[in-house]
């Protein structure tokens, strides 16, 4: 056993005893995790999974019936649930009884319009508790109104070149046209739009948010070690300083992994969180542990107590971890907050974790882990050299 | 005997302030050499050069020929450094700390366990070995700290101020284990602006203040520079002015005078003296009722080379 994974030994058994880290790294997150999860997870379920869409066809024309068929399809796919219904009054019920969220009206006349190319009217009728659901259902009908205009224009054109189709033709390429367009994107895998559900969302938001607070019991454990009177004679012993920076960012690693671990497998137990497959998770866990440790290990650099370097890391985790959205989501737009939000490994940690929770292969969290990666080595070798020049004072 | 410690030229500053400046000396097998001077006379510097914390800016330092550096660990096994500060862990046992730093020296085993209990038995913490050091009185950590610097049987061991902060029960204690570490062939270097440990403990002592080592010898070498000589006061009944008539031509004897109690006599070294000189009394038919000496110690010696006492 080397000399580094005595002083990591030494430091767990001194942890284990105090019981610090264990309240830290794990049952603070998991309890704040949970409790995330029970006060703000329906919220995000019922907006977000649960969509229920009703239709009412009056016009009941090939036209109008084609839009009974691109919704039935959405809804093989268990994204929507679809109830038709024979008239608004109808609807209007199942909505004010919270049975359906919204529902599409095509009154009479729809498919009629459409093919002469006259203008048309799709009512959407929502229930203001349940706006993603109307948004839903108003993007439904307006990309369907897109495509009637569309193959109103493709009609229009054919006619006004005079090139001679039948007039019959005309009709049903109309008919072709307006069933075809349909275009919605319900599955978008983008990393842009890809979000973790409720559960996930904040078991990870929590794990990677104490994670800084986890890892400071190693590397902090330098100034701990001077101010104890200890660190001289670590020095003395025929060991090499490197082992006492090594020993300490040990420590740190196993702490991290360690916490991160036991959360990820508790919050699936617990919470559900669907954390994706676990090759990929672990390629993020063992990064975002390096990434975390390379930034306490620079504040213990820097710091002049264990105190104020823990104060310090305190103010840096709680900036990071907002910034970093793992409190909130952080919108992914060209603003300067959504940029600021990747110089943070919480950043890339959940994005890593989108990426995977989603059914993808392990390895779309590699991209992710390796910024997560450059975080590390960049802040670690500054980290290095500078506790290096600190032990030789 | 061997030499154990050479420390030639050792030079160190930070910024501006020289701390240390080419100091210079040397420790034989089984010798106590006494660092002594005042705070911030530039005594814990000197010792972080000598165990290798400290890199010296010019100077060498050397243990049984090894040269001793920051950067390396060649010749770090002999050496055993117990630092100013208690550096013990409080929440590990007594046990739990001379088995940690034990295994830093290559330790282990059943070699680690008896030798473990060897220490403890030699700084009398046996029977509370499995307690939190946290638990224990300020003397005992102080046992502890110096039993770690022991535990692996140095040929050198660097003693800062172990008597620092400590009640007079556990001082007299911890200097009792230090005679007896010299008699073990240990090399003991030992810091202290302690005027008695000095005297009490070292074979050899250097007088360093502001970085310089103003004189070195033994406790009569150093007292000599002064010019100071013992004095011995013998309380008696009978003719003092014959007493000391007689005393006066004893070799080692500078100067005698009568008082109403009894004899001054002034000489060069009392211990040597005094057996002849009570003789010399006794012969002239006089009644000795008391004997007192008063020997110069090291503080006058501080005094005359740096004008200023060991506590200002």
């Amino acid at each position: 056993m080397s000399a580094s994974t005595r002083i990591a030994g030494k430091d767990l058994k001194l942890r284990l005893r105090d019981r610090s880290a264990f309240i830290i790294g794990i049952v603070t997150p998991l309890a704040l995790a949970y409790i995330f999860h029970l006060v703000f997870g329906n919220v995000f379920a019922t907006e977000t999974l649960d969509l229920q869409i009703g239709m009412v066809d009056l016009d009941d024309t090939e036209i109008s019936r084609s839009l009974g068929e691109v919704l039935a399809e959405i809804e093989a796919q268990g994204i929507l649930e679809i109830t038709e219904f024979d008239d608004a009054e109808a609807a209007d019920a199942a909505v004010e009884q919270g049975d359906v969220g919204a529902y599409i009206l095509l009154g009479p006349g729809v498919g009629a319009a459409a093919l002469e190319g006259s203008p048309f009217t799709i009512q959407v009728v929502g229930d203001i508790d349940a706006q993603t659901t109307t948004q839903v259902a108003t993007s439904i009908a307006s990309e369907f109104g897109s495509g009637i205009g569309r193959a109103q224009l493709s009609v229009a054109t054919a006619v006004h070149l005079g090139e001679g189709p039948p007039p019959d033709d005309v009709v049903t390429w109309g008919e072709e046209a307006a069933q075809r367009p349909s275009a919605y994107t319900f599955s978008d895998v983008s990393a842009e739009t890809r979000q973790l559900d409720a559960s996930t969302f904040f078991a990870a938001g929590m794990a990677v948010f104490f994670l800084l607070f986890t890892v400071q019991f190693g590397v902090l454990g330098v100034l701990e070690e001077r101010e104890n009177g200890t660190l001289a004679r670590l020095l003395a012993a025929p060991i090499g300083r490197r082992s006492v920076v090594v020993g300490k960012a040990l420590l740190s690693f196993a702490l991290g992994v360690t916490s991160m671990t036991v959360l990820i497998v508790a919050t699936y137990f617990l919470m559900e969180a669907r954390w994706g497959p676990p090759l990929g998770v672990a390629v993020l866990v063992i990064a975002g542990v390096l990434a975390a440790t390379s930034i306490m290990g620079l504040i213990a650099s820097v710091g002049k107590s264990a105190e104020g370097a823990a104060n310090l890391g305190a103010i840096v985790a709680v900036t990071l971890g907002m910034l970093g959205g793992t409190f909130f989501p952080i919108g992914q737009g060209d603003d300067l907050l959504s940029r600021l939000t990747y110089i943070t490994p919480h950043a890339w940690f959940m994005r890593g974790l989108s990426e995977i929770s989603g059914g993808a292969e392990w390895t779309a969290a590699l991209p992710s882990a390796g910024a997560l990666l450059v975080i590390a080595l960049v802040l670690g070798t500054f980290a290095w050299f500078a506790l290096e020049r600190r032990l030789s004072r | 005997m061997t030499t154990v410690l050479a420390a030639q030229g050792l030079t160190k500053s930070f910024g501006d302030l020289v701390a240390v400046n080419d100091v210079s000396f040397e420790i034989a097998e089984g010798e106590t050499f006494g660092l002594l001077g005042p705070n911030g006379a530039g005594k814990t510097t000197s010792i972080s050069m000598v165990a290798g914390l400290l890199e010296p800016d010019s100077g060498a330092v050397h243990v049984n020929g090894t040269t001793i550096r920051t950067r390396s660990t060649a010749g770090r096994s002999d050496i055993g450094l117990v630092p100013q500060e208690l550096a013990i862990y409080p929440d590990l046992t007594a046990a739990e700390n001379l088995r940690f730093f034990g295994r830093l020296y290559e330790m282990a085993g059943a070699e680690l366990e008896k030798r473990t209990e060897e220490v403890l038995e030699v700084i009398g913490l046996t029977d509370r070995k499995d307690d939190l050091t946290k638990e224990y009185s300020g003397g005992m950590q102080r046992r502890l700290n110096i039993g770690i610097g022991l535990l692996h049987r140095p040929r050198l061991l660097i003693l800062d101020e172990p008597t620092v902060g400590v009640d007079p029960q556990s001082r007299n204690a911890i200097l009792e284990s230090v005679e007896e570490l010299s008699g073990q062939g240990i090399a003991v270097l030992y810091t202290t602006h302690y005027m008695e440990e000095a005297e009490r403990l070292c074979d050899r002592v250097a007088i360093i203040d502001e970085g310089v080592i103003k004189a070195e010898g033994t406790r009569r070498e150093l007292v000599s520079l002064v010019g100071q000589k013992d004095r011995i006061h013998v309380v008696m009944a009978g003719d003092v002015a014959e007493v000391a008539r007689i005393a006066a031509e004893l070799d080692g004897v500078h100067e005698t005078s009568p008082s109403d109690s009894g004899v001054d006599v002034l000489a060069d070294e009392a211990s040597k003296l005094l057996p002849e000189l009570l003789a010399c009394v006794s012969s002239t038919g006089a009644t000795i009722s008391g004997v007192e000496v008063f020997e110069p110690n090291l503080e006058a010696v501080f005094l005359h080379l740096t004008g200023k006492a060991l506590r200002d």
